[in-house]
């Protein structure tokens, strides 16, 4: 129960330990509001999931299968709008929470016409065996972006695809290329044994074979990193908030840092150092972020958007990030 | 007079002005003439550090006053202390919060651990039916189902515990073809017993076994178990006639110690009253106990010492006993062989 106060705590100290310009940030979310919101998910997606754990096994014993896989296949979709209006209330919500020079964000838009976008670009990409997932992602992000403010000034994000096509590419060709490499290398070297071979260099293929598997496995979530971290970077050159232009410069193996880091830290503490993950998370954030541009500080007057009072709750019931 | 920064919370401009603690009032003064104070009451700490104090004003969102360090005695003497913890742990101080803290945490996990035991018993039987049927149903193809080997264990049953496959809470017990020894009570008074239980022992240290289990479905401790295990909300799946759980995660349900030595003293007196020689159960679980892990693990998980309970059943053997063979000699030969015609591959 106390997280979501203790989330609110690092919050504050996090934001007001982060300078932008000649002042710190300012977060003023409190424990109680994303408490509510933490209810309000409850108290959504608690009769959906009741639904299902007794209508879905009844139809099942009753045998009406596809009654209740199709009953899943709604729950799904439900579930993938929901969590694009997670992604949208979540960063709206934070928007509105953070203040500078005693001006905040926010956001007039609800996120329903958003989350009924999410829920089409992540079935083309899904079609697409997610080949489409660049283009898709680019659109999302630019969508989300453009409904944001902070005072009278608007973000605008005017995100394209172009250059991060071949990384994405990658991601399927990497481990694909490296299975053929293995199957090339464990042929080849069963072919110069020929038949009736000592099986200890037998032995030995399949361990080549065994550890490109492992490779693979490896070389698919590397190669995703390696097109986030180009995708972030894009992303923060095409976004702009009046005159002030943003620019991000993490690489591909300070991402991967940060995250063995991340994982080190807590092997190392036996989990105790998962504490500090939030920080290290956010000063990578913030030390990679920069910003550029001019900023007239009396015409930045006080955002009129009305600021939600339930927080970031089905964001949290995701476990999606905001940005 | 303190120089100071203040945010008026209309636009991002930083106004540099003068700051005069009066009392229970804070006055603000700029160049131009412009001046304002401000109740005591209204204003609220946003952020202290020892290089500067960020005021903020209930009444008015975005309006910040940014005070240098050395106001913090002033700050101190309009507000009062400062919030640590937060506004309920200050009032009643840190140690007594976590106390009380701890207690209720204490009481939960107590009341977890608790409450299985006192609603165990008030659990229909007949809501278990479905789902014990539907387990011993998921075994199907492994299930042995020689007739005669069939009756010789329901015999073995009755002579332990008699008139215990009666009625319609009776018990229904299965011999399957599964390479592990073992035998576990499940929901709805199924038992099942595995196939070295028979073919590894005598029918004696098979009745000590059966005995056990059955105290166990007696006692409702299979039903106690999954209340603990999967939680309250198992009671609504038992209800809805599925529970959720695959049949492996019911066979492996553990009991409490407590559970087992209660189930324990039942099998001794069961055995007693069925004048059955209590010594090849004792023997059984000291070669279980001695036996590789692997094998004993599972029947010996969460059991007392396995040399204490065979202790338990060797202490109950009276010398002055004429004890009475558990079956008679067709009928053990019977349920040696009631997995003899069975092959799962047919």
């Amino acid at each position: 129960m106390y997280r979501f106060w203790a989330t609110a705590r690092q919050r504050r100290y996090l934001w007001s330990r982060t300078h932008v310009i000649d002042d710190c940030l300012e977060w003023t979310g409190t424990g109680k509001e994303m408490f509510l919101g933490f209810l309000i998910v409850i108290a959504i997606l608690a009769p959906f999931l009741l639904f299902i754990q007794f209508v879905f096994p009844a139809l099942l014993a009753r045998g009406k299968a596809e009654a209740a896989f199709g009953l899943i296949f709604l729950f799904e979709i439900a579930l993938i709008y929901l969590g694009g209006f997670a992604r949208f209330r979540a960063l709206r919500y934070r928007l509105s929470r953070s203040w500078w020079h005693g001006i905040r964000g926010g956001s007039d838009d609800p996120g329903w016409n958003y989350a009924g976008e999410y829920l089409g670009r992540i079935f083309l990409a899904a079609v697409t065996v997610w080949i489409a997932w660049p283009g898709q992602a680019t659109h999302l992000w630019n969508s989300r972006w453009d409904a944001m403010s902070f005072g009278p000034l608007e973000f605008r994000a005017e995100l394209d695809s172009e250059g991060l096509g071949w990384r994405w590419a990658l991601v399927y060709l990497v481990p694909i290329g490296l299975l053929i490499a293995a199957a090339v290398l464990a042929f080849g070297i069963i072919g110069s044994l020929g038949a009736g071979a000592d099986p200890l260099p037998r032995a030995s293929i399949a361990a080549i074979i065994g550890l490109m598997f492992v490779v693979a496995y490896v070389a698919i979530p590397l190669m995703t990193l390696n097109w986030y971290a180009a995708y972030f970077r894009k992303a923060a050159e095409a976004t702009t908030l009046g005159e002030i232009g943003f620019g991000f410069d993490a690489t591909t193996m300070q991402w991967l840092g940060l995250f063995l880091g991340n994982l080190g830290l807590a092997i190392v503490t036996l989990g105790f150092g998962i504490t500090y993950w939030g920080y290290r998370n956010w000063s990578f954030m913030v030390r990679h972020l920069h910003i550029y541009g001019s900023i007239d500080v009396s015409k930045l007057t006080q955002s009129t958007t009305h600021a939600p009072r339930e927080a970031e709750g089905f964001a949290d019931a995701f476990d999606v990030g905001a940005i | 007079m303190i120089a100071a920064k203040l945010y008026d919370g209309v636009t991002a401009h930083p106004h540099d002005v003068r700051v005069a603690f009066g009392h229970q009032c804070l006055t603000l003064e700029q160049d131009g003439g412009w001046s304002d104070s401000v109740e005591a009451a209204q204003l609220k700490r946003i952020e202290v550090s020892r290089a500067s104090i960020r005021l903020g004003r209930s009444d008015t969102p975005g309006w910040r006053l940014l005070l240098p360090g050395e106001a913090a005695e002033d700050v101190r003497t309009l507000l009062g202390r400062e919030e640590r913890y937060g506004r309920w742990i200050d009032r009643v101080g840190l140690i007594p919060a976590l106390a009380v803290g701890a207690a209720v945490t204490a009481s939960v996990v107590a009341f977890g651990y608790v409450a299985p035991a006192w609603i165990a018993p008030h659990v229909p039987m007949s809501w278990e039916r479905n789902v014990g049927g539907a387990i011993v149903a998921d075994f199907g193809e492994l299930r042995c189902r020689d007739g005669k080997g069939q009756q010789a264990l329901e015999a073995l049953v009755e002579r332990v515990s008699p008139g215990a496959t009666k009625g319609p809470n009776g018990i229904k017990v299965a011999a399957l073809d599964v390479p592990m020894f073992n035998a576990a009570a499940l929901p709805g008074g199924y038992i099942v017993v595995f196939k070295p239980a028979i073919t590894e022992t005598d029918p004696e240290a098979l009745a000590g076994v059966l005995a056990h289990e059955i105290a166990h479905v007696r006692r409702r401790h299979v039903t106690e178990a999954l209340l603990r295990e999967l939680g309250i909300g198992a009671l609504i799946r038992l209800f809805s006639g599925t529970i959720g759980a695959n049949a492996e995660q019911i066979v492996a349900l553990s009991y409490t110690r407590s559970n087992e030595a209660q189930a324990d003293s039942d099998a001794v007196r069961s055995l007693q009253q069925a004048n059955i020689d209590p010594r090849p159960t004792a023997a059984l679980f000291q070669r279980l106990a001695k036996e590789a892990p692997e094998f004993s693990a599972q029947f010996l998980q969460s059991h007392p010492a396995s040399g204490q309970r065979a202790q338990k059943f060797a202490a109950s053997f009276d010398r002055r006993e004429q004890y009475q063979p558990a079956l008679s000699r067709d009928d053990a030969d019977a349920l040696f062989d009631i997995c003899r015609n069975h092959s799962p591959h047919q």
